[in-house]
């Protein structure tokens, strides 16, 4: 966190010629513009006619303002029930991790017991393991216990993860041990030291975790395409492959609406919440 | 063990349980698990039938293997290679960025592909790359280069779907790299600049040097992640032509999910496992020798 707020060296360090920093900047924008054409092309593509999707040369600004393709994604399809699938999966989730994550960080960071640093070791040498090789066993366990193609099978395996108690622990950490001292002079015993001290101040923290968490369900698409089958129990990415099918491939504009609208939750919560995601990714990339 | 610390290893533990749990059940046990399957034949709907050796025989014996471990690795290579080496030089060029709004536009750009949806995306890159209507080819044709077979020819495949991966997370790399560059305590150039170092010197000396743990980081996680790719050759190219885009966990799921060959897609899998936790550990070794903390 202290991170971002340091000066930075090479500003600071002496400079030659503005007219150089100006051409970088100048070239970075550029590059950044590049990056965003996918968007942009997306974007007025969902408002056009489908039979114009293709026509060359490309129309960068939308040429028309058709909502129809976006009315018939939400009325052809059940759009609205794949945004409500991936919230509710999603939320679950987030809940969840933040929950269990939390409890095992604390552990981690701050309690004292025999084997601990072996058993972190052993933790967080799952984050080795591809997810594909224990989805075929899960998959197996799921059916048996009934829940294939249920909401369940993508949530109970998700609230636990390595990463969000990798990432906690590296937040707590960073809490004066202080605070705690007095309460425990106080009497408070860990739980309440957890959820009255710890917690509390580990706001930010927590936040960037269920951004994370949160933003990863909702982009999911491996494990709803192996769990759930029924078209009304999918999740968005999911439901908007299978819809590339069942609208046909000619109808680029819907495609491209239904895609559109999986992208804006995302666009807002990146505006909004921009700090916490880079503030989360550099304490784990830096400081781990 | 005094009672004080009986207690707080008691507590510990208990905070630990729900996670331990998790663990045990999702990840120890289904990875204990697949070991077993991968020496039966599982079709879900019969009860398993042992098959000893048998899937491994077939592991090493199948045709189509190298082939798609091949692409998987090509995949795993550029795509680590460019997100790191674009990666850092986006950021060093960032930090002479002139102004706090130019700052964030460049920021926010680059980053933003991060947070969506490979899946999505897959689906809009499937229109930019079409042959004869995609704006890739269009403006490349306007630069005077003929149109590329993105998706249906064997040689651009692969090609495209590492473009892919590296447009979409190349901003999370960046924003490591410009962190790591801002965590550099500014004596060491203040030294080296006593030192009579020029602006080249103090970035091979001072800068390069500091960034190698972020580097590291950048490096063991895009392998990890990089060879479980799916989402977008599965959307792109369905592995086509022929085999010339499938990827390793492609296979385990066609083996597994469309042919119900469960034994021999744990099989594949261990393989997988195996050849990442070697790369991994490889890594850690090799960090020793070029990884500098301070």
């Amino acid at each position: 966190m202290t991170a971002l707020a340091a000066p930075d060296p090479i500003r600071t360090a002496p400079t030659r010629g503005r007219l150089f920093d100006w051409t970088l900047t100048a070239m970075l924008v550029l590059g950044g513009v590049l990056m965003m054409i996918p968007f942009v092309w997306m974007f007025s593509t969902s408002w056009r006619l489908a039979k114009d999707s293709f026509s060359l040369p490309p129309q960068w600004l939308p040429t028309a303002w058709r909502f129809e393709n976006y009315h018939e994604v939400l009325t052809g399809i059940p759009f609205v029930a794949f945004v409500l699938n991936s919230l509710k999966v999603s939320i679950l989730i987030t809940l969840g991790q933040v929950v269990t994550c939390s409890m095992a960080a604390y552990a981690f960071a701050r309690l004292r017991f025999p084997g601990r640093d072996l058993l972190f070791l052993v933790f967080l040498s799952q984050l080795m393991v591809p997810q594909q090789v224990t989805i075929i066993p899960i998959f197996i366990l799921i059916r048996v216990l009934g829940l294939l193609d249920t909401h369940w099978a993508l949530i109970i395996p998700a609230v636990f993860s390595a990463f969000g108690t990798f990432l906690l622990r590296q937040f707590f950490l960073t809490i004066p041990v202080e605070l705690e001292d007095a309460a425990r002079v106080d009497g408070a015993g860990y739980l309440r030291t957890f959820l009255q001290i710890i917690l509390p101040l580990a706001g930010p923290g927590l936040s960037t975790l269920a951004i994370f968490v949160f933003n990863f369900y909702w982009n999911e698409f491996f494990r709803p395409l192996l769990f759930i089958s029924t078209w009304e129990k999918m999740t968005l990415p999911l439901g908007l492959t299978v819809m590339r099918g069942y609208l046909g491939v000619g109808n680029v504009a819907a495609i491209m609406a239904g895609v559109s609208m999986g992208i804006l939750p995302v666009l807002i919560v990146f505006l909004l919440a921009q700090r916490y995601l880079i503030e989360g990714i550099t304490l784990t990339g830096i400081k781990g | 063990m005094n009672p004080t610390r009986l207690r707080e290893t008691l507590a510990a533990y208990a905070f630990l349980a729900p996670v331990i749990v998790g663990f045990v059940l999702f990840v120890l046990g289904p990875a204990l698990a697949a070991i077993g399957f991968s020496f039966y034949n599982y079709d879900v709907l019969t009860p398993p039938k042992f098959a000893g050796w048998a899937n491994y025989r077939r592991f090493f014996h199948d045709p189509r293997l190298p082939l798609i471990y091949w692409n998987t690795v090509v995949y795993v290579f550029w795509y680590v290679t460019l997100t790191t080496v674009i990666g850092l030089a986006l950021a060093v060029a960032a930090t002479r960025t002139m102004h706090a709004l130019w700052r964030y536009v460049i920021r926010t750009s680059y980053f933003f592909p991060v947070l969506t949806s490979l899946a999505s995306v897959s689906l809009v890159w499937q229109y930019l790359y079409s042959t004869d209507f995609g704006i890739i080819n269009y403006y490349l044709g306007v630069l005077g280069v003929q149109r590329i077979p993105w998706l249906t020819s064997s040689q651009w495949a692969i090609i495209s779907i590492i473009l892919l991966g590296v447009w979409k997370n190349l901003g999370f790399n960046f924003i490591l790299f410009v962190a790591g560059l801002q965590s550099i305590p500014r004596h060491l150039y203040e030294a080296a600049e006593i030192d009579g170092a020029g602006r080249w010197a103090s970035f091979r000396y001072v800068t390069l040097p500091s960034l190698t743990p972020v580097t590291f980081f950048v490096i063991v996680w895009g392998l990890i992640n990089a060879f479980q790719i799916f989402d977008s050759p599965f959307i792109l190219t369905t592995g086509g032509p022929g085999d010339a885009s499938r990827t390793v966990v492609m296979y385990i799921y066609e083996s597994g999910f469309r042919f119900f060959q469960m034994g021999y897609a744990s099989t594949v899998a261990l393989s997988l496992f195996i050849i990442v936790v070697v790369l991994t550990l490889i890594q850690f070794r090799l960090s020793r020798i070029w990884v500098f903390y301070q």
